[in-house]
């Protein structure tokens, strides 16, 4: 037994323990690392590293069953909370996937990885401040400027900005793996807008949920202190005391929309798109329901070519038009700055070694793999030369003739004309190849099917610029490949995610994001709300209200059909008025009226209807999407299952009985839903408009409601489905013993404000909260939508039962919607959106 | 050779624009063979905002904020240049292209006119091996550079049809050279992609053509608009040298440069954001007339 037997968990019983052993065994005598390729868990001398027998001993303890129980609820958190990558152009989100197995990495070892990664950024910020400014490391011949030019991110318009805060470079992210020498390699560095942090941050939840005991007695490091200098760096960067953070999403269709709506929300950022920014007077603002407030860092995950249309891709829609004048002026600190990328250039890292030992005195503590850029004629001779032991990739991000990937390709696995292609090419613009290093990756376990298979990966790892220099995240973001192919280690096909632990001789020091409580002023009200957020929440609360009302028309139509007697099945006015209301809602199409099963199964899971409940909860979910960081992970969950809930297709048609079923189970998650927000969302922080939608929908539907089943020769029958619709039967039969009379129901329905499901209750709510939304007008007169909210608020206190007609309710509705528009010019984003001249000039 | 230039560009907006951001570069800078003696550029309505710098590759940028609603948008820039290429006549043919593409490889300048900007493809130049095929039959081993480049000139404009309907601002290069016709910005993109792809800087040049020809002469395409021609490095001692393919000549006393650039993105002449809906028109005017006694 080695050294670290002492750590060893002592056997619960001896049953218990000899399976645990035999466990373990099966585990390592079942592991067969890769032939001439290092891997994690054995180490050189072909024994188990101590740190990883010590983990695998302890996660042996735990009995096969529990250990899979406690794996998948592990992964149910995962697809619960939404953890997701979008994969471009498909509607829904994909579950994504973790692996059971950490990457461990013992303290002394990553201390070596931290300090080389260190080294590396402030390496790359050294030469972005030389090649965005005096310009010595090109003009003395240290670094050729074809090998700067080549890049995509190379932007000669950010010649000569100083970056506001003094630095280009505030996240840094490279990838790592091992190599056959045991050491650890850079593979490439990420300085645009590196994803991942957030997965890692992610992944950490779920792995230290599932196996809590393990997590601690490993000491292993927290990632919270990193993502918390991060936020002091640019922080302290800002000219402000207290300045305001976004992050600039390029939006949900972003493959990694989910991971930055979960970083805003960590780090406490505000998550903006490029039409919530504008340049006003030369600064940065946001533009809220407050009006334009000032920004002063920008945390973007926009690439630099879609920045700014007036200085770079003119057709972009995702930046800021007039950021790089606001840069020029020093006016915002931005998280990189754009041009920062250039240094991901491959060309770049064969100078690498020689630039560290120029503008440093330093070898590299972390080498990256051997490269030769083909621009200048020695380097590319030896390539040439040697195309059978080198693997050959364009020296940009970009595609290159000759080469059928962007990823490095063996010069040996190319023969005959195929090679000859390549050499003609590498011959003819050299400037565009790299030859590289063929770099076979370590292996690390991989959980299959109850046993461990070695799987090739590489790992991410973060640091973050603060004052006094740059925080390595310990641990990061690891990509195993799901099979023992190396290749194609993107985040396609076949790959999974593993958290990284990076394991303390001590016991860690236990920090959150917290800062310390003096260092925080009490405040109320928190931040402001973007309009687009508004926007956003807005509609939430009428897709949800609007699938209700759905909702309601079918449990109303079933209930109906149950209690009915078989004689006039169907035939009843008030069941007729139920089906064409549906029809009319958009739930039901036409053809499909006759049969009511049909129609129930029509209005819950017909996709293609917009008005179905499946239909509507899918525009809630996207919805929902867009403000995913301002909702609770429980709101989310709820409308998941919602969602789920309708999605499943019942193969043909319900009964009666299970629509209602159905249906009512939905209108609980709704309900469910509502509760959430009322208890849990902050009024400050947007909740008014989710339910300000909400209110103007159930106001419009319930107009739309009396209109039909409360007209001038409505039936009893027609009442009572009225009442069931408005969830106000028990109200009623207790107030009134007479039985239904159609002006103490039209009074229940429209006008009494006591009733919460009342026409009159809604508008009251609306009246209030646009009391409480920000004014703009500096004259203390009413902005639109209060003085419209006001005038209908007093008139339906004042109306009396009698006087209603269905004329009237249908003008209750239309000022219903005129207020909606009213609030949407005022508080949301400006309709006909921003344009752009197409034909720009005249050629000849 | 004195200019007076001027350039009256008009946008008419069917629904009224009640906010504009543009970038204008409509002023002429001064350059080797040409100096500018005076300029103005006037805005109707009037912006909130305006502000003047010189980009990167050395043109005027004008940026403005108009806050007035408006349904017509006039720019009008007016300036007088005067341009004496001389010095690049009758040049010596110089090196052969291989040594100078071999030169622009090891370029240690990163400046406007260093040739390592002009290597690579661009927003709106990217490389096609049809294209770069094209242009190698006037490129064979060992012919001066100067030479081949007028060699290519002269063939764009002897097997290319020069149409206006052709193709709009927003055709990609690939498929005027696929149907042998377009307007200079089409010429001089398919001259640069192919130059580019034999490992050649090439830039793209925004400018004026005099308007009325001196007697006897034939009046040159494109005299009653914008322009656009090729720039072609050759070499640290020549420099930068102008070819219009449009015109089968190189770029001298009858041209006037607007502004340089990698491709027409880099300084397409009126650029911006606009709130408002519904179409709009565009109207061009453009008139360069000699100044004094050499003038028409």
């Amino acid at each position: 037994m080695p050294a670290d037997a002492t750590h060893r968990v002592p056997p619960l019983s001896d049953d218990r323990g000899d399976a645990a052993e035999r466990r373990f065994l099966d585990w390592i005598e079942g592991y067969r690392p890769l032939p001439g390729i290092p891997d994690e868990l054995f180490g050189p001398d072909g024994q188990p590293r101590p740190y990883w027998r010590r983990f695998l001993e302890t996660l042996a303890a735990v009995p096969a069953e529990e250990s899979e129980r406690r794996f998948a609820a592990a992964n149910r958190h995962i697809r619960d909370a939404g953890v997701t990558y979008r994969v471009y152009g498909e509607e829904n989100d994909r579950s994504w996937p973790l692996g059971r197995i950490p990457l461990l990495i013992d303290e002394r070892e990553w201390r070596g990885i931290a300090e080389g990664i260190a080294q590396r950024a402030s390496l790359l910020e050294a030469i972005l401040a030389d090649v965005y400014g005096h310009g010595y490391l090109v003009a003395d011949g240290a670094l050729p400027a074809a090998a700067v030019t080549g890049s995509e991110d190379f932007l000669p318009e950010a010649h000569g900005i100083d970056p506001p805060g003094g630095r280009h470079l505030r996240i840094y992210a490279a990838d790592i793996g091992r190599g056959p020498d045991g050491g650890w390699w850079v593979l490439a560095d990420r300085t645009q807008a590196a994803s991942g942090a957030g997965y890692a941050l992610e992944n950490r939840l779920v792995s230290s949920r599932a196996f809590p005991n393990l997590y601690n007695e490993m000491n292993v490091e927290r990632l919270a202190p990193f993502f918390g200098a991060f936020r002091t760096g640019l922080t302290e960067a800002a000219r402000r005391s207290d300045p305001r953070i976004c992050l600039l999403t390029p939006g949900p269709f972003s493959q990694t929309y989910f991971e930055q709506a979960y970083l805003a929300r960590y780090l406490g950022f505000l998550l903006v798109e490029g039409d919530d920014l504008i340049i006003h007077e030369g600064r940065l603002h946001v533009r809220t329901v407050a009006g334009l407030k000032r920004v002063d860092a920008l945390w973007r995950r926009v690439d630099a070519d879609f920045i700014d249309p007036l200085e770079f891709n003119s057709a972009s829609r995702l930046g800021v038009p007039g950021l790089m004048q606001a840069l020029r002026n020093g006016e915002v600190v931005v998280a990189n700055m754009p041009g920062a990328g250039f240094v991901e250039g491959r060309a770049l890292m064969g100078f690498l070694p020689a630039l560290s030992q120029r503008l440093f005195g330093e070898d590299l503590k972390l080498p990256n793999i051997a490269t030769w850029w083909c621009g200048q004629p020695r380097e590319r001779a030896f390539v040439l030369d040697r195309l059978d032991d080198l693997a050959i990739a364009g020296a940009f991000d970009r595609s290159v003739p000759g080469l059928g990937s962007p990823a490095p390709v063996p010069g040996r696995s190319l023969t005959g004309a195929a090679r000859e292609a390549l050499v003609a090419a590498i011959e003819r613009r050299p400037i565009d190849f790299v030859g590289q290093e063929v770099v076979r990756l370590s292996t690390m376990p991989v959980w299959e099917d109850g046993r461990l298979e070695p799987r090739p990966f590489v790992l991410r790892v973060y640091a973050a610029a603060t004052a006094d220099g740059w925080t390595v995240m310990p641990g990061g973001f690891c990509r195993v490949s799901s099979s023992p192919d190396a290749r194609a280690l993107s985040m396609g096909e076949g790959v999974q995610s593993a958290d990284v632990w990076v394991l303390a001789d001590k016991p860690v020091e236990i920090t959150t994001l917290l800062p310390r409580s003096d260092a925080v002023k009490t405040r109320r009200i928190v931040g402001v709300l973007p309009s687009r957020a508004a926007d956003n929440l807005f509609w939430l609360g009428r897709y949800l209200e609007r699938a209700e009302a759905t909702l309601r028309l079918v449990r109303c139509l079933c209930s109906s059909l149950i209690e009915a007697d078989p004689a006039i099945h169907g035939t009843s006015p008030a069941l007729e008025r139920l089906e064409r209301l549906l029809v009319a809602w958009g739930a039901v199409a036409p053809e499909q009226l006759g049969n009511p099963g049909a129609v129930a199964t029509a209005a819950l899971h017909g996709e293609a209807n917009y008005g179905s409940a499946v239909a509507l909860v899918r525009s809630a979910r996207r919805t929902a999407a867009r403000v995913r960081e301002r909702l609770g992970s429980d709101a989310w969950r709820a409308l998941t299952a919602l969602a789920e809930l309708l999605a499943d297709d019942p193969h043909g048609l319900l009964t009666e009985a299970e629509a209602f079923d159905r249906a009512d189970r939905a209108l609980q998650w709704l309900g469910t839903l509502s509760g959430l927000a009322q208890e849990n969302m902050n009024r400050v922080a947007g909740w008014p408009f989710i339910d300000i939608g909400r209110r103007i929908e159930r106001g419009v539907v319930t107009c739309r409601f009396a209109r039909q089943f409360a007209a001038d020769d409505a039936t009893v029958d027609d009442l009572d489905v009225l009442l069931d619709l408005v969830d106000s039967q028990i109200t009623y039969r207790s107030r009134y013993i007479a039985g239904f009379a159609l002006a103490p129901v039209r009074d229940m329905v429209a006008l009494d404000p006591f009733n919460p499901r009342s026409v009159a209750f809604q508008v009251l709510r609306l009246r209030d909260h646009l009391a409480a939304l920000p004014s703009l007008r500096a004259d203390g007169l009413l902005e639109a939508p209060s003085r419209l909210g006001i005038a209908l608020a007093a008139e339906m206190t004042t109306l009396e039962a009698e006087q209603l007609d269905v004329g009237r309710i249908l003008a209750i509705e239309q000022r219903l919607l005129q207020l909606s528009e009213a609030i949407g010019s005022r508080y949301f984003l400006h309709g006909p959106g921003i344009a752009r001249p197409e034909k720009l000039t005249g050629l000849a | 050779m004195i200019y007076d230039i001027r350039h009256l560009t008009t946008y008419s907006y069917e629904a009224p624009v009640g906010f504009a951001r543009c970038t204008m570069r409509l002023i002429p800078t001064s350059s080797p063979g040409q100096k500018v003696l005076w300029s103005r550029l006037s805005i109707t309505p009037a912006p909130s905002e305006r502000r003047e710098r010189v980009s990167f590759f050395g043109h005027v940028v004008v940026t403005v904020t108009i806050e007035t609603p408006h349904s017509e948008l006039s720019v009008e820039a007016h300036s007088r240049v005067d341009v004496d290429r001389e010095g690049q006549m009758g040049l010596f043919l110089g090196r052969g292209w291989e040594d100078i593409r071999a030169e622009a490889f090891a370029s240690n300048a990163l400046s406007a006119a260093s040739p390592a900007h002009y290597l690579y493809p661009s927003r709106l130049v990217s490389l096609d091996p049809a294209i770069t095929a094209y242009a190698e039959r006037s490129f064979t081993q060992g012919r001066p550079l100067l030479e081949a480049a007028d060699d290519l000139t002269g063939r764009i404009k002897a097997e290319f049809a020069y149409d206006t309907k052709a193709t709009a601002v927003s055709t990609p290069l690939k498929e005027a050279f696929e149907h042998r016709r377009g307007v200079c910005q089409d010429f001089a993109h398919i001259m640069i992609a192919g130059l580019r792809g034999l490992g050649l800087p090439a830039a793209y040049v925004s400018g004026y053509l005099r308007t009325v020809p001196p007697p006897g002469q034939k009046r040159l395409e494109g005299a009653d608009a914008t322009h656009a021609w090729v720039a072609v490095w050759a070499g640290s001692d020549l420099g930068w040298i102008g070819f219009d393919p449009t015109n089968n000549m190189r770029a001298l006393n009858d041209h006037i440069d607007l502004a340089t650039g990698r491709d027409y993105a880099d300084i397409s002449p009126v650029d911006g954001v606009i709130l408002g809906a519904g179409d709009q028109d565009l109207d061009v005017k453009v008139d360069v007339v000699p100044v004094g006694a050499a003038g028409a």
